[in-house]
């Protein structure tokens, strides 16, 4: 352990600051945009000039949860976690690392849509039928039958996306963050540095292009949920469509965000469990306990067993 | 602290048009309601260095860290705390009054011709009712909107039907929405404003109510946010009508769906003149509504008299069974 984290180290390119206060100087992990001094606790503000991959943040939502309700509710999560979760983890307690503004984007978006689509009309008929009555004669009789007419339809779509959020931190996933979501925007403020003065705050470590692709990307699925929506008639196939985006902004948000690591086995990393910091949502993938499984479907297969077992025995 | 003076003085800026939609971005406004475009602002000056700084209490120079049950900045020493530039939502106010053109002679000259014109049918005993003909001024409000949308619609008609009777339809068409009147009125039903709305002329708006001595003044009780949405919803409306009836073929239609994106949407907030006379009538409220503006514009209802009408109906037939008996008779 003690190797790995050394190695780790080595590589990172530390900031070097003075704190303000008692002018003691201070090794900042690069990515970070406030440090707290070790010797006198002053929060300190790193402000740099923006840069193409390193915009100023526009807004920031602040913590609402505290500390201790962010463990509260980690803890709660756990003992609710499913019963295939590895007991060292239903057992374990969580462990604080930090509280964290995270960076991500916000994107909004126009979309115009070129569709075209299978749309499916149903209509009824009436068919003659030839079957066997009770006493085994052939006999012809009538049913009405439900058909469906393919007609071809194309079109335009616009609609808004509004409010696609993705993340700009390597250290989180879009998975990751979409588990804690959503985010009420309404709390939306605009971005001073007294926000995060006393927290942690990192910095983007994605670049503009990378969240913009993916960005992108759900905002095409937006659209195709929406077109989905929009199709007349009964049933549709063959929905394809080619869409143009218009009005496109992005803005970056720095949102509350707890992180906590749970260590349920000593030779694993721990789990990362992440809590919204403003609505206290806990997001984190459990650990499934193979032999508990493993247990589950033999007992299963062994109930099944001895039931056919009786079932041909009373035969 | 410099931070919370450039916030101010931005906050008292001007409000401009957002940048992408061209919808006027209001005091208070972080992002365009509609398109979601942040609001532009005037940076405080970053520099070209990097800078390490402590933010310090104004008032006892401690140091300011965010706290998340103050929900903001605070001093950890004397507890004041930073003001930050948040989303505000606040009441709606109306931005105008228009005039009372219609006098309340004219307008009491209206309402009797109203009741002469209910006629006998009336139960006896209204007139009585001290609050039948007392005419009172108020000012109704309602949102006024202008805007350009982008409409995007697929709607199943009967046109164009083979061996079904639906036939897929879809279109693209642009809509002016020009003064279009969404009521915020309380008071007032939706069949009210619909006789209303048409006759007022919003040139005579003014900043303070004229023209009416007493009058109920009525207020927008909505935030902002949730007018937003109430406006939001009366576009989408219109807009579904419209295409009903100017863009989809064929005489029958179902399943329409509209999709629209807009541009330049302005809204303006109003209240509007009228006169009403209410009042109650075993238990049920009756109501007259005449336009402050266009006397010939009223919408009002009055109870009738089951008695006299039972009569009446009693009295025609026995007067037709007569006849009927008459001709019996002769034959």
């Amino acid at each position: 352990m003690g190797m790995a984290a050394d190695t780790i180290e080595q590589k990172i390119d530390y900031k070097e600051i003075s704190c303000q206060s008692c002018g003691s100087n201070l090794l900042v992990e690069p990515q970070m945009l406030t440090a707290i001094c070790p010797y006198c606790a002053s929060p300190s503000i790193i402000q740099r000039p923006p840069s193409e991959n390193l915009p100023t943040p526009t807004f920031t939502i602040g913590f609402v949860v505290t500390q201790d309700r962010a463990i509260e509710a980690v803890s709660s999560w756990i003992g609710r976690s499913s019963v295939f979760a590895k007991s060292a983890f239903r057992k374990a307690a969580p462990e604080l690392t930090r509280g964290v503004y995270l960076p991500a984007y916000l994107y909004n978006a126009v979309a115009n849509s070129d569709y075209r689509a299978d749309i499916g009309e149903n209509y009824t008929e009436t068919e003659t039928y030839t079957t066997t009555d009770s006493n085994g004669k052939t006999v012809t009789r009538t049913r009405t039958v439900v058909k469906t007419e393919w007609r071809s339809l194309q079109g335009q779509h616009c609609c808004y996306i509004l409010d696609v959020v993705v993340t700009a931190s390597k250290g989180v996933t879009n998975e990751a963050l979409e588990a804690v979501e959503p985010f009420d925007l309404r709390a939306l403020r605009r971005f001073t540095p007294a926000m995060i003065s006393g927290w942690l705050a990192e910095e983007p470590s994605r670049t503009q292009d990378e969240c913009f692709q993916f960005a992108h990307g759900e905002a095409l699925d937006k659209v195709g949920s929406q077109l989905k929506g929009f199709m007349p008639g009964d049933s549709y196939r063959n929905l394809q469509y080619e869409t143009d985006v218009a009005r496109e902004s992005i803005d970056l948000v720095l949102f509350p965000i707890w992180s906590l690591a749970v260590r349920y086995d000593e030779s694993k990393p721990p789990l990362q469990i992440l809590v919204n910091g403003q609505t206290g949502r806990v997001g984190g993938k459990v650990p499934i306990s193979p032999v508990k499984v493993s247990i589950a479907v033999g007992m299963v297969l062994l109930i099944l067993v001895v039931g056919a077992l009786l079932f041909g025995m009373a035969r | 602290m410099s931070d919370a003076t450039s916030n101010t003085a931005e906050a008292e800026a001007d409000p401009t048009d957002c940048s992408a939609c061209g919808t006027p971005l209001e005091s208070g406004d972080l992002r365009c309601a509609i398109c979601g475009k942040s609001a532009p602002v005037r940076r405080y000056d970053l520099g070209t260095t990097q800078v390490v700084k402590i933010l310090r209490c104004t008032g006892c120079g401690a140091a300011v860290a965010y706290d998340p049950k103050k929900q903001a900045p605070s001093c950890s020493f004397c507890d004041s705390v930073v003001e930050i530039e948040t989303l505000e939502d606040p009441m709606e106010q109306t931005g105008g009054y228009l005039t009372f053109t219609v006098t309340p002679e004219d307008a009491k000259a209206q309402l009797q011709r109203w009741l002469s014109s209910l006629g006998w049918f009336r139960p006896s005993d209204l007139s009585s009712t001290a609050r039948v003909q007392e005419l009172k001024p108020l000012w109704w409000v309602a949102w006024v909107f202008d805007a350009d949308a982008r409409v995007s619609w697929a709607a199943d008609s009967n046109q164009g039907g083979r061996r079904s009777a639906w036939a897929p339809h879809a279109g693209t068409t642009e809509f002016v929405f020009d003064d279009i009147l969404a009521s915020a009125s309380r008071g007032l039903s939706a069949a009210e404003v619909g006789v209303l709305a048409s006759g007022y002329d919003l040139m005579t708006a003014r900043p303070d109510p004229e023209g009416a001595e007493n009058a109920t003044i009525e207020q927008f009780d909505v935030q902002r946010s949730q007018a937003r949405k109430q406006v939001s919803k009366a576009l989408n409306e219109m807009a579904h009508n419209r295409v009903q009836q100017s863009e989809i073929p064929g005489t029958k239609f179902r399943k329409l769906q509209v999709s629209l994106v807009l541009q330049n949407l302005v809204t303006r907030r109003l209240s509007f003149p009228a006169y009403v006379m209410a009042y109650r009538y075993k238990g049920q409220l009756y109501r007259l509504v005449i336009s402050g503006q266009d006397k010939t514009l009223m919408s009002g209802n009055a109870p009738y008299s089951q008695v006299k009408i039972i009569g009446v109906v009693g009295a025609v037939v026995a007067v037709l069974a007569f006849i009927l008996l008459l001709i019996a008779l002769a034959q």
